[in-house]
């Protein structure tokens, strides 16, 4: 078996960012990753969606880099760039040919100084991101299902039960004190972590670091409200009606055990066995075979990337000749087998072999093609950020494939009880596709 | 050629030299069965991918129905005559490994990835699927009945509204203008027909085998010539399609999505496929358009007036056919205001000269993001197929840069003015009629269709 090993390099800077540095001369290309970590989960009360507004505010304008420039210069740069905001971290990221490195790292470092925007800019990113929500949520069959509907049904405490796309009229509340407040309060170099991976020495780029990044000032140590959830005693139920799509839907998620616990690898190998693509048992069970559903998919969304309560979720739309709890039984059924019979050698042999092989591939992987090793940025981050050891990319594997079949069994057993879950209906009110003529 | 220039401002730091840009090396070869393979070292993971091509699609059994190729493409991970459906699933997952098969209007294609130490099992796996598919009834018949659910769902997609009418208008008869299927055509799908899709589409004559990965090459074409060597088969004849129309003025096809709260804009013209020497000035000239974040049309529409989140531009290359589009999802309040600002921006592409400066950030863009490609196993298999199945020269690639930076803005100009056909662009918008019919008519006369894709009026 062939084991992948990263290089690994860091440093601490005097202001408290922290440096992650990973040569690699497979393409004469950079990615520079940005992250912080503050994700709409700890947005303040009252500024429901104010996280990811302001993920776009950071592209908006810096001290020395106004509107349009920043996009300008990494696009004219042979370059790509984006930015992301998930429930603990947000991350800005870019993907150069290697001899921009230099001005990538400029250009970041002149929006984690200082942001420099205005109303205007403010109005006009309001209006972009309510037609980002309009055509990812409220204008497409099952929009933002399960990933808004589930949160206000499955949890209580705010942070992690509201709506993190944001109400409008908490957008439209939003204003230029808040998004100068938030960046003075999170992102500061000490809440940060800066990644660099590809086409250049480790020394060169610690060197740049310490040379762009080095003399801006460190901040107060940022507060984080508690996300805790108080325990759950019984199952949890919410409906929400369906506007386009034809098929009835839900969503079943049981609340994961705290990360980095032998439970937790337990749960991602299960996960595997359960939604491990047509192999998994929920499709075969309820597509392939029993075949009352068309789709039936899900899992642990971005098991390394939350550092708070999550859920491993089922999301399952179903043939309306099907009742929900007709399904429902179906699927519980599929669980129930897991629970009193466990999994055979052979089946975990697979999973563990089928996880190695999709964890390179996370390793290796950019997105859509043109952000290589975005996966392993964010793997490095999320362990930087969270458990202050980058090297974890290299250990981690080890935790998955020491798994035995008897802690798969318990896992199963622990946490996909009826008290343990929450189910969200999403349900057609038109049923009839016949158009008025 | 070094990179060019742009203007920024002094504080910036400028740009180093660049380092050279090398593709692997390819081996290829061409086994005395027709089938030819392309294999590529590429060593950032203990694995590989893959992808076995066949050179006909959709648009070659259209007339026996609409999608069959795909509906081929789906039954045939579900049995062969040595393995059942979870037999496949189960070996696959014991391998490491991911497969999808799909059709699209030109090629047929298994895809694949899994780990360098199985690879000799997962070629054996493509090759049964390739050659001993079984269509076993019962797997035909579920997902014939899941293919249903999917065709009724898709039309509540505006994406796909706006796109299937777009081609109907674009192609007409011409096979490309079906994206996909009716419910009642795929309630007449047959196993028969896919058995003879199969038959005619999948043989070595038809196919182009490439990998991608961690291997030695010499050592890969050995297996490949023992799992593949003694299969046969060949090429099936080409198909006439007839030509399709040529739009002349701005029409409008509104189709009618009860309860939208916002609206789909997709417009469109005829363009050119990627044979055609413009290819490359086209593809200059929309990423200057729309085709990237500092582009034209998203500073406009997006940064400077928050008409829409998405705004973007494509240019659409077919084997036999190609076209250009421009989409984005806008306000219900804004649908002419976005649609004038489209126009405007191309109509000034095709009259004023681009600047020079503009066009150094443009060509810096291009070709940088090229190369993205070489750092990824999935990148180097999607650049290495575009060549081969476009039968683009050998040196394609390796040229791709140079011929980016050697155009000037006079060509863009005449690019511009020869295929962003402003006066005869056909213009899609999918929302709800009465917020947008008044916006809509002011460009042209207006078909309404539903979202089943009747005509109303």
């Amino acid at each position: 078996m062939k084991q992948l090993q990263i290089p690994i390099h860091t440093k601490t800077l005097a202001n408290g960012l922290r440096v992650v540095v990973v040569p690699d001369t497979t393409a004469p290309v950079v990615t520079l990753g940005v992250y912080y970590k503050i994700g709409f989960r700890l947005e303040p009360q009252g500024r429901s969606g104010f996280a990811h507004l302001f993920e776009h505010m950071m592209f908006q304008g810096s001290e020395n880099a106004p509107k349009m420039q920043h996009i300008k210069l990494i696009n004219s740069s042979g370059g790509v760039l984006n930015g992301s905001t998930m429930y603990d971290v947000t991350n800005y990221y870019e993907a150069t040919p290697s001899n921009a490195l230099e001005r990538v790292m400029w250009l970041e470092a002149d929006r984690m100084r200082a942001l420099k925007v205005d109303d205007e800019n403010l109005r006009n990113q309001r209006d972009v991101v309510k037609e980002e929500v309009r055509v990812n949520v409220l204008n497409q069959p099952y929009g933002g299902f399960p990933w808004l509907d589930m949160p206000p049904v499955a949890f209580r405490n705010w942070a992690n039960a509201h709506n993190f796309y944001g109400d409008f009229a908490d957008l439209d509340a939003a204003s230029l004190v808040d998004v100068q407040k938030f960046f003075h309060t999170y992102y500061v170099p000490n809440n940060a972590v800066l990644l660099l991976l590809g086409d250049v020495k480790p020394e060169d780029a610690l060197t740049l670091a310490e040379k762009y990044f080095g003399s801006i000032p460190a901040g107060a140590a940022p507060p984080f409200a508690d996300p805790s959830e108080p325990p759950q005693e019984a199952e949890r139920r919410g409906h929400v009606e369906e506007k386009f799509g034809t098929l009835p839907a839900m969503a079943i998620g049981y609340v994961m055990p705290k990360r980095r616990t032998p439970e937790w690898y337990a749960m991602a190998l299960l996960d595997q066995a359960l939604h491990g693509g047509r192999a998994g048992r929920i499709h075969r069970e309820l597509v392939l075979e029993k075949q009352i559903a068309v789709e039936a998919d899900g899992g642990i969304d971005d098991i390394f990337g939350y550092n708070g309560p999550t859920q491993m979720t089922t999301r399952i739309l179903h043939k309306p000749e099907y009742s929900d709890e007709a399904t429902l039984a179906a699927f519980d059924t599929v669980l129930q087998e897991v629970q009193q019979n466990g999994i055979s050698d052979e089946e975990l042999q697979q999973l563990k072999v089928k996880w190695r092989s999709d964890y390179y591939s996370t390793l290796e992987g950019g997105r859509g093609g043109y952000m290589p090793r975005y996966g392993l940025m964010h793997l490095l981050a999320c362990f930087t950020l969270f458990d202050n050891d980058p090297q974890l990319v290299n250990t981690i594997l080890d935790g998955f494939l020491a798994v035995t079949k008897e802690q798969v069994q318990a896992a199963a057993r622990k946490f996909l009880r009826p008290e343990n879950r929450a189910i969200v209906f999403r349900t057609p009110i038109n049923k009839d596709a016949k158009e008025a003529a | 050629m070094a990179t060019r220039v742009a203007e920024v401002s002094s504080l910036v730091p400028g740009l180093s030299p660049e380092r050279a840009v090398n593709w692997p090396k390819r081996t290829r070869a061409r086994l005395p069965n027709g089938l030819e393979v392309v294999l590529a070292e590429a060593h950032s993971i203990p694995k590989f991918h893959g992808e076995l091509f066949f050179r006909a699609g959709n648009a070659q059994v259209v007339d026996r129905a609409p999608g069959l190729a795909d509906m081929t493409a789906t039954v045939v991970r579900t049995g062969t005559a040595k393995r059942p459906s979870r037999k496949i699933e189960e070996d696959l997952r014991s391998l490491g490994a991911d497969l999808g098969t799909s059709a699209s209007q030109d090629t047929s294609a298994i895809s694949f990835a899994g780990l360098s130490e199985f690879s000799e099992s997962i070629l054996q796996l493509v090759n049964e699927l390739a050659r001993e598919a079984a269509f076993p009834e019962p797997e035909f018949e579920r997902e014939r009945r899941q293919k249903l659910e999917e065709v009724k769902l898709e039309r509540t997609s505006p994406g796909f509204l706006a796109g299937e009418r777009l081609r109907k208008v674009l192609f007409g008869s011409h096979p490309y203008a079906q994206i996909s299927p009716s419910e009642s055509e795929v309630a007449a799908y047959k196993r028969e027909d896919l058995l003879s899709t199969y038959g005619q589409i999948y043989t070595p004559e038809n196919g182009l085998l490439m990998l991608v990965g961690d291997f030695d090459p010499q050592a890969m074409l050995k297996t490949i010539e023992a799992t593949f060597g003694n299969w046969t088969g060949q090429k099936p004849s080409a198909k006439q399609a007839p030509a399709p129309p040529k739009p002349r003025g701005r029409r409008v096809y509104m189709v009618h999505n009860p309860g939208s709260v916002q609206t789909q804009i997709l417009i469109g013209c005829h363009a050119i496929t990627r044979r055609d020497p413009d290819w490359i000035k086209l593809g200059l000239a929309n990423s200057l358009y729309g085709g990237a974040f500092n582009s034209r049309l998203v500073m406009n529409i997006r940064e400077d007036k928050g008409y829409t989140y998405s705004p973007r531009s494509g240019v659409h290359p077919l084997r036999h056919h190609g076209y250009f589009s421009v989409s984005a999802a806008v306000r219900n309040d804004v649908v002419a205001a976005s649609l004038t600002e489209m126009f405007y921006e191309i109509d000034k592409l095709r009259s004023v000269p681009v600047p020079e400066a503009e066009l150094a950030d443009a060509q810096n863009y291009v070709t940088g993001v090229f190369s993205m490609g070489l750092a990824t196993q999935e990148g180097l298999l999607s650049q290495f197929s575009t060549v081969e199945l476009n039968e683009l020269p050998p040196d394609y690639l390796e040229t791709y840069r140079d011929k980016i930076r050697a155009v000037t803005p006079a060509d863009l100009l005449a690019t511009a003015r020869k295929y962003f056909d402003s006066a005869n662009m056909q213009i899609v918008v999918v929302g709800d009629r009465a917020q947008i019919e008044e916006q809509a008519n002011l460009f042209g006369d207006v078909e309404v269709y539903g979202a089943q894709g009747g005509k109303i009026s």
